[in-house]
């Protein structure tokens, strides 16, 4: 492995935390899910940095970033594009949505209307979307990132299993410790103004993103090429399917894992080994990403609820049982 | 001219009012009729009750009004069955004495149908049968209901847990550690049962350490940092999970302490 791919993660990682504060997790799993060309999910409270996060990812690794609110009014032809009569020439000409990116944030996804979402989803998963009668191919590397509140559900459309079930991992993202917001704060207090256009701003923390980028689509994809490289045992193998099945016999879940789960499992260990600088897969690479990847795709049955459970407690209880 | 029109249309409403009246004292079979301003002789009296549907005509008080030493009646009726009835019948005195000295009231209730009309069949009352019937429906109904209720909360169909795993339960993990381990020594360790023997020590560190209440991302990092356990989980991970298998590791010197492992309850 060259020094260059060998570095790729802490580049990005260094580049990002100029900016944000702690994440380092959440930076990780965006990085797989950049190796691997799986979606990613976050959830967690507004003001956490999330665009701000993938803003930076994206101009570090030189992609190209939309982000879209998702509002009830938003239409599918908002993202996907739409065909538009131009009336000097008669003819319709395509215009492209905000989707025919590297890199899109769709924040709040559950404030769409059930329609848009699976415009989004189905683009996802077949990676080209239809206008008029044309198929266009997404453009490639295409990864999706989508944020949801965990409060304030009034007014939002939930999804459904077998669309959450569409990202490889979903991450929650938790408050920065007492330490780390000091340092956010100090940070801000220190960016001073900005001169535009004769008047004055007070600059913000996406301004002081560096444009240069730490790497480029080619080393992305001689990471991703390398990430396929990474070895995954027999037993890692054996794992996976265990920690899987175990989600579909607990008398807690009505609804287990589906066989993504595995897949996801064994291709998000593959990237986070690559992460962490290993040519193979070890039951760490497993029990880290584990939450993530097996939590939103898993449901309690409606006893396990009426008791108090939490997906959390039952899926801990689970990996304990694992090991 | 005008004055002319004016005492024709006087003569012509005195020619026809007393038409109007015997009008209203004569009324169809359900159109109520009026009997306005009649003296009757006594005290006042009031509209005898309905005390059955059989009663062929009903009879109001409209109103009364005090008239010398009798009193002066505004009455309105309505017949259900055609005939000549007198209204004498449907009155009471209010303070409870005789109505013989009430001079008789006559009406007729003129029926406009023709004679021969078919009657609708008399609907009898039946008694409900002791057994059956409609109260034993729902009486029926409703048991079946709570017994339904009571098997859907008792007897729901538990899932089955695998019958391997019930039996792995049953023994401790040292006992599921030792034959295990035995095997791996000798070599003859399926994948599926390196997988578990992986899972195994784990767990047996994890009870060693008391690092139960962990979460397993930080119960691997403190066995990580842990002497033996760090060695053993290398060692581990180098064997069953490195593309080499683990060239060069003993397996049976590094299983060699776990041969007849306790684990402390």
């Amino acid at each position: 492995m060259s020094e260059e791919l060998s570095n790729f993660g802490q580049k990005v990682r260094d580049r990002v935390a100029e900016v944000v504060v702690g994440q380092d997790v959440v930076v990780e799993r965006l990085l797989i899910s950049l190796l691997t060309g799986g979606h990613l999910l976050l959830q967690g409270m507004p003001g956490l940095a999330k665009t701000l996060l993938v803003n930076c990812v994206a101009k570090a690794i030189d992609l190209r970033f939309s982000r879209v609110q998702f509002t009830i009014d938003l239409l599918p032809s908002d993202i996907v594009g739409s065909e538009i009569l131009d009336q000097k020439s008669g003819e319709f000409r395509t215009h492209q949505g905000p989707i025919f990116t590297n890199l899109l944030l769709a924040d709040e996804i559950n404030r769409a209307a059930p329609k848009v979402q699976s415009a989004l989803l189905e683009a996802m998963q077949e990676r080209k979307v239809t206008i008029g009668n044309r198929s266009y191919p997404l453009p490639t590397p295409f990864l999706v990132i989508a944020t949801q509140n965990p409060i304030e559900q009034s007014g939002t459309f939930e999804l459904p299993e077998a669309q959450l079930d569409r990202f490889m991992m979903c991450n929650r993202l938790d408050y920065p410790t007492p330490e780390q917001e000091e340092l956010v704060l100090t940070r801000i207090l220190g960016l001073g103004l900005k001169e535009e256009d004769g008047g004055s701003v007070a600059k913000s923390s996406f301004d002081v993103i560096r444009d240069e980028p730490v790497a480029h689509v080619d080393t992305l994809n001689a990471a991703m090429a390398a990430v396929q490289k990474v070895y995954v045992s027999e037993v890692f193998i054996k794992h996976c399917v265990e920690v899987t099945n175990r989600t579909r016999n607990h008398k807690h879940i009505e609804l287990g894992g589906s066989p993504r789960t595995g897949i996801a499992l064994v291709q998000a260990a593959r990237a986070r080994a690559f992460l962490h600088a290993r040519e193979y897969v070890i039951p760490e690479d497993l029990f880290a990403l584990a939450e993530d990847v097996i939590l939103h795709r898993i449901r309690l049955n409606y006893e396990a609820l009426a008791e108090g459970h939490s997906g959390t407690d039952v899926l801990k209880e689970i990996l304990a049982s694992m090991g | 001219m005008m004055k002319t029109t004016y005492f024709i249309a006087l003569a012509t409403g005195f020619l026809i009012a007393p038409l109007f009246g015997e009008e209203l004292r004569s009324p169809t079979v359900g159109i109520a009729g009026r009997i306005e301003q009649i003296v009757l002789p006594g005290t006042e009296l009031i509209a005898r009750p309905i005390e059955d549907d059989s009663s062929p005509v009903v009879l109001r008080i409209d109103a009364v009004f005090p008239h010398g030493t009798a009193n002066r009646y505004d009455l309105e009726f309505y017949g259900l069955e055609p005939g000549k009835f007198d209204l004498r019948d449907y009155l009471l005195r209010k303070d409870g004495s005789g109505t013989s000295d009430l001079p008789e009231i006559p009406v007729e209730i003129r029926g406009i149908l023709g004679p021969g009309q078919k009657q609708p069949n008399p609907l009898p009352l039946t008694a409900l049968p002791v057994l059956g019937g409609y109260r034993a429906l729902l009486a029926a109904a409703a048991i079946l209901w709570l017994v339904g209720l009571l098997a859907l909360i008792f007897i729901r169909p538990k899932k089955q847990q695998p019958q391997d795993d019930e039996g792995k339960q049953k023994l401790s993990l040292a006992e599921r550690l030792r034959p295990i381990v035995e095997r791996a020594q000798t070599g003859e360790l399926s994948k599926n049962e390196q997988a578990e023997l992986e899972r195994l020590l784990i767990g047996y560190w994890r009870e060693r350490l008391n690092l139960e209440g962990q979460s397993m991302t930080d119960a691997l990092a403190t066995l990580r940092q842990h002497d033996e356990a760090g060695a053993l989980l290398g060692a581990l991970e180098e064997w069953l999970h490195s593309p080499n298998h683990g060239e060069g590791i003993d397996v049976s010197t590094l299983l060699k302490p776990y041969e007849n492992v306790r684990v402390e309850p």
